[in-house]
């Protein structure tokens, strides 16, 4: 049933993760035997103590020394965490253990906006101009400072949850009383990072550090313009339609700002926005892509011989690396290919989603998945950050591919209740 | 039976395997699956989607009106589906059955279908819906085949952001410890319908 390993991977999974399929299934196909962590137990962890761990994955330290102890039991060769959190947990737990991994200061700084803004500006990324105000001040006051228009951003929340734009005094107020109110919803830091908003298109870069060298595994073009005031994301496609050398700008701009940051190992997941001046780093994470996105990409198995046209995920590289395993030559498909981060149709229940068939069998339509459960309740951002489901579409061109991704949106049909 | 008024749903389950629901009876005798070409000899349904170019079907699970379709290539559902969806309107409408009964199995004491699912059966009672139920979970075993147990998720489990930890990780590491000859578990469960998850999934 599970082949016989000499790798076992501890797999830092939130229990609120989308990851959990695409991580898992990828180990079983690369034949490695998975610890998975949670930050709650699992029912069935007194039944399989190899395979299911608890940790605690809000103190990368607290949880260091609990993956060590266990380490004296099930020895590990390699730690993936999945999302920004369990990045910084993954650093302090190779750190512990002595695996592949990034340090834990670099984590960390890439893991909080403001710590990986004051870095990558003392190195002289084009970052934006930003200022780090507390909840606590005057908000009128504050908004009688700052250049227009600008954004507000929580340090440490996912999914631009509670990122909103402000064009002037007035919507600065607003914007910082409703950024107030989702800090404390969150219960997380009180402080809110004030930068000028800047105009251009938005790429966002899949990349792997190799010893600090990054490896672009793709770049997305994001055709929908995020100029506010809320940044949900929709549609991502590759290949980009940016120019060569403007790619190769982006791909420059992300390779120092991991090095800024001290990051050296795994994945890196880049947002950036090109204009006039050229790419500026709006953010970058230790991890990979989030969501069910990773699905748009696969990669070519050419360096094993097998060439029948089967491919790797994104997360098979990431394990392979963490492994220290032969990695592939790590070049995506030839199709273009594209996801869809279905938006939050209305505030309300969700009853029922009509039309996924008829979107399905749409050309170049590869996939149309529903995340949301029925009974869910539905929040539009800035207060949510949870899509409702995912389109996928591969085709020749990346224009192909995104008129497939939205004709296959326009199926849809979300019967909400408001009440 | 006119093959046009037999409705078929295709619902990915993930690039590798698609759940079709026909509008049809497919198979009454319960769970059937064909893990290769030659197990599906005898069965036109099968049969046919084995032989379709390019899928490089691994498993094709026929239970009531379902049939779920297990393929190695990544071309798109959205191609495969519908030659899929064909094979199973001529295989019904043929003249006779679209599957075969099961066959009757080797006499292998304790190890044939029917004892695996026994003792399979005694593991899920005492042990892993006890487990499950903790998250208002349960787990049912729909069938044994050929040493793979079939199993259908539900209340918190289905649809649970973990519900692939708690079969590859728990409901599969216990089958290894406690019944070494079962040789995988299959989960046929809709998470998508899982009204009630434990675990909701969130971006990052």
């Amino acid at each position: 049933m599970l082949r016989p390993s000499t790798h076992r991977l501890l797999l830092l999974l939130p229990t609120a993760t989308y990851r959990t399929a695409a991580f898992v299934d990828a180990a079983r196909r690369l034949g490695v035997d998975v610890t998975v962590a949670s930050e709650r137990p699992s029912t069935f962890q007194h039944a399989n103590p190899g395979g299911l761990v608890t940790l605690d994955l809000s103190d990368p330290d607290r949880a260091a020394a609990q993956a060590r102890a266990f380490a004296r039991e099930h020895p590990l060769q390699g730690v993936v965490g999945v999302d920004d959190d369990t990045a910084v947990v993954a650093a302090a737990i190779a750190g512990a253990l002595g695996l592949r991994g990034n340090d834990v200061a670099a984590a960390r700084a890439a893991r909080d906006k403001h710590e990986q803004r004051t870095s990558l500006a003392a190195a002289g990324v084009a970052v934006p101009h930003f200022r780090l105000v507390r909840v606590d001040e005057d908000p009128r006051r504050l908004a009688a400072a700052v250049p227009y228009p600008c954004v507000l951003k929580p340090l440490r929340l996912a999914a631009s949850r509670g990122v909103i734009r402000a064009d002037t005094p007035a919507q600065f107020v607003d914007a910082f009383g409703r950024v107030k109110r989702i800090l404390e919803q969150a219960g997380c830091d009180r402080s809110i990072l004030v930068e000028d908003f800047v105009p251009g298109r938005e790429v966002a870069l899949e990349g792997l550090l190799l010893a600090g060298e990054l490896r672009v595994l793709a770049l997305f073009d994001k055709p929908d313009p995020l100029d506010g005031p809320y940044f949900e994301e929709t549609i991502y496609v590759t290949p980009s339609r940016l120019p060569a050398d403007e790619q190769r700008a982006v791909a420059a701009c992300a390779e120092r700002a991991a090095a800024a940051l001290g990051l050296r190992e795994g994945p890196v997941h880049a947002e950036l926005r090109v204009n006039g001046s050229g790419p500026w780093l709006i953010e970058l994470a230790a991890r990979p892509i989030g969501g069910r996105c990773s699905g748009a990409l696969r990669f070519e198995i050419r360096e094993t011989g097998k060439g029948n046209g089967e491919t790797l995920s994104l997360e098979e590289i990431v394990i392979r690396h963490a492994l220290g395993m032969n990695l592939p030559a790590l070049e995506r498909e030839p199709q273009a290919s594209g996801v869809m981060m279905i938006p939050v149709p209305g505030a309300g229940v969700l009853r029922e989603v009509r039309g996924v068939d008829g979107a399905r069998g749409l050309p170049l339509v590869e996939e149309v998945v529903i995340t949301a459960h029925p009974g869910q309740e539905l929040v539009p951002w800035p207060e949510g950050a949870r899509y409702p489901g995912f389109i996928f579409a591969r085709g020749g061109t990346p224009e192909a591919v995104e008129a497939a991704l939205r004709a296959a949106h326009r199926q849809l049909q979300f019967v909400i209740a408001s009440d | 039976m006119n093959p046009a008024e037999i409705r078929i749903t295709a619902e990915p389950i993930d690039t590798g395997r698609c759940k079709f629901v026909v509008s049809e009876p497919v198979h009454a005798g319960g769970v059937r699956r064909f893990a290769s070409p030659d197990e599906a000899s005898g069965s036109p349904l099968a049969e046919a989607i084995f032989a379709l170019p390019g899928a490089d079907v691994a498993e094709v699970i026929v239970s009531g009106n379902l049939v779920t379709v297990v393929k190695r290539s990544p071309v798109p559902w959205q191609t495969v589906g519908k030659a899929v969806g064909e094979a199973i309107r001529a295989a019904l409408a043929g003249a006779g059955p679209a599957v075969v009964p099961k066959p009757a199995a080797a006499a292998t004491p304790g190890t044939d279908d029917d004892a695996l699912y026994e003792r399979v059966a005694d593991l899920f009672e005492s042990q892993v819906n006890p487990m499950v139920a903790r998250h208002g979970g349960r787990v049912e075993l729909i069938d044994v085949q050929d040493a793979v147990v079939m199993v259908r998720m539900a209340g918190g489990c289905q649809g649970c952001g973990m519900a692939d930890v708690t079969l590859r990780q728990g409901i599969e590491a216990m089958l290894q410890q406690h019944v070494p000859d079962v040789k995988g578990v299959v989960d046929i469960t809709d998470h998508a319908a899982g009204s009630n998850p434990y675990f909701a999934a969130a971006k990052k």
